[in-house]
């Protein structure tokens, strides 16, 4: 993202007292109205309550009651907590596990229709589940792979195998790093081959001319020139799968409950320990302490990334 | 050799087929709801591959009236509209300062904006909450509507500040020299030319609104004030006491999911150029 480029219409030299500086003097006057209304929303609904939410991890609260100051014992009490590790350890798989396997799914797909006929229909059809609720998506991946279900039915018709206990317990995890591979991949199809379009051809042509093979063209034409959009769309993955909650949630179904804390994340964690559930607990201080943990560990990992994915800048 | 060609090779045969297999699977998936929702659950269960027998038009009934998916319906419809319409309204005026407006702080300002998409909501919700607990705006559309509003914020700003400079300066000189205003030329000109980027991230707003849960699952608690997802939610958790009924489920699914189908339809082209737009800076 090109933050601090200078405002289009600048000039190399001074430029003459001309509309160029009045639109610009004009312009300033603007500045301060045109950010307040978007400055203040953002302040009071997003800044203010995240640096709110620290103040409250260091505190008891039930929100109701007076808060009672607790210090670092919320956060000692996370370090001891087995269902905090599970969630902590889960949104980690997620983001690493269910993450790599989406960009290898994605990039093979990117590549591969590349020169399909149809490529836009393939597209259109693949991204269609980001803009489904994760919810539907959620009953959907839990219905097919019911016990009785749709999966189970077509596996004991070709193969003749017993049903499998696709979502029993010990199951789930790995069945919801399934689905969340499946409704993200269209998403990441869609940028990379925004990206990986934008290579001009020669690049290729060079490539065969020379003698590289399809893995040889992968490595040193696809990859250097479509990185910038890779480490976008690696930072966006890294960002959305902190978030994720309703494929999760959708989980619990027709308990009237949230599903086993075994398959949570850290937004199940947050929402488990505050509102969630039939009888909810409402430890505000913990919740946030939690919160405040994992976006602490996210914001590391984003500059890690960005660290580590950083390269110079190819211009073609 | 031409440009763009390969010779086929079975493994790039099995890759296409596969991929294919794949769109099959996604297209069956929301044909299935949709067929799915017009029989009972006992056909469901038999024959899940077969086609209604009678169209059990009750199904849809149910989720409509009994379920209160009308209900949900307008409340979804009025926050997505409302909400989207507020946060473009705020965030245009704010990207075009903070891209055309040559100040110091433009840069960081704008890198402080899309800090914001780095918060997540669960870290906000609580003491989002407590606060809107004590302005009396909690279990209100109203307070969820300053909320999707205010939230949506963020990701407005970045999308149209971003596009903003990608627009050309000239046409603004052009109208200064004419001695247009900068308040005129916002406008009249920069606005119009706008008009692409503005339409895509109200669309986008209006999705992400729409299939909103987490603000809704916690500032939300009577029926009435439910938004699809919601009553989605409800009606499942019912299922176990009066019975499984996925029938109405999906029929239920369904309202949910066609106006975002529609919207796809229409404007689908537009929302991937917006969603790749953003990230090709």
């Amino acid at each position: 993202m090109a933050v601090g480029t200078p405002a289009a219409g600048g000039r190399a030299r001074r430029p003459p007292p001309s509309a160029g500086s009045v639109l610009d003097r004009d312009r300033r006057k603007l500045y301060i109205p045109f950010l307040v209304p978007a400055l203040l929303l953002y302040l009071a609904f997003v800044i203010a309550p995240s640096v709110a939410a620290l103040w409250i991890s260091f505190h008891r609260w039930d929100g109701v009651s007076d808060m009672e100051w607790h210090g670092l014992g919320n956060y000692v009490a996370l370090l001891s907590d087995t269902v905090f590790h599970t969630a902590l350890v889960n949104t980690l798989v997620i983001l690493v596990v269910a993450g790599g396997a989406i960009f290898v799914v994605s990039f093979a797909i990117t590549m591969l229709i590349r020169e399909m006929r149809g490529r836009k229909f393939v597209r259109s059809v693949l991204f269609f589940p980001h803009i489904v609720s994760a919810i539907v998506l959620s009953i959907v991946w839990g219905f097919l792979f019911q016990y009785n279900g749709v999966v189970n039915a077509i596996l004991g018709a070709l193969f003749g195998t017993g049903p499998i206990p696709w979502l029993d317990d010990a199951n789930l995890f790995p069945m919801i790093l399934l689905g969340t591979v499946w409704l993200s991949t269209g998403l990441y199809v869609t940028i990379i081959l925004a990206g990986v379009d934008r290579i001009p051809a020669y690049f290729y042509e060079d490539a065969l001319l020379a003698g590289a093979n399809a893995f040889q063209r992968l490595r040193h034409v696809t990859l250097p020139l479509s990185w910038d959009v890779i480490t976008v769309a690696a930072t966006f993955w890294t960002i959305s799968s902190l978030k994720i909650f309703e494929f999760i949630y959708a989980f619990g179904g027709t308990t009237a409950d949230l599903p086993p804390p075994a398959v949570w994340n850290s937004a199940l964690f947050v929402y488990g320990e505050s509102f969630g559930g039939r009888s909810p607990s409402y430890l505000f201080g913990y919740a946030s302490a939690s919160a405040m943990l994992m976006l602490a560990l996210f914001s590391v990992l984003v500059v890690v990334l960005r660290r580590v994915l950083r390269r110079d800048p190819v211009e073609f | 050799m031409p440009a763009g060609r390969r010779p086929a090779r079975p493994g790039r045969a099995v890759g296409t087929a596969l991929v294919w297999a794949l769109v099959l699977f996604n297209l069956a998936i929301f044909a299935f709801l949709l067929i799915a929702s017009f029989r009972t659950t006992a056909e469901i269960f038999d024959r899940p591959w077969g086609l209604p027998t009678t169209l059990h038009l009750e199904n849809w009934v149910r989720a409509w009236t009994e379920s209160g998916f009308a209900r949900a319906t307008l409340n979804t419809v009025a926050l997505a509209l409302a909400g989207a319409v507020t946060a473009t309204v705020v965030s245009a005026p704010a990207a075009y300062a903070l891209s055309r407006v040559r100040t110091r702080s433009a840069g960081p300002l704008s890198v402080f904006f899309v800090l914001g998409l780095g918060i997540p909501a669960h870290v906000t919700v609580i003491p989002l909450f407590a606060m809107m607990a004590d302005i009396g705006l909690v279990n209100s559309l109203f307070g969820l509507y300053v909320l999707y509003s205010a939230t949506h914020v963020p990701f407005t700003v970045f999308l149209l500040t971003g596009f903003f400079r990608s627009l050309p300066a000239d046409v603004e000189e052009a109208a200064a020299l004419d001695g247009a205003t900068a308040w005129r030329s916002f406008w009249q000109i920069m606005l119009p030319l706008a008009r692409s980027g503005i339409l895509t991230v109200l669309i986008l707003n209006i999705i992400s609104i729409w299939n909103e849960t987490l603000l809704g699952l916690v500032f939300l608690q009577s029926a009435e004030n439910y938004t699809l997802s919601l009553a989605l939610l409800n009606f499942m958790a019912s299922m176990q006491f009066s019975g499984a009924d996925y029938g109405s489920l999906f029929a239920g699914v369904c309202i949910l999911v066609i106006p975002m189908v529609v919207l796809y339809v229409w404007f689908g082209r537009r929302l991937v150029e917006g969603i790749t737009m953003g990230s090709g800076k």
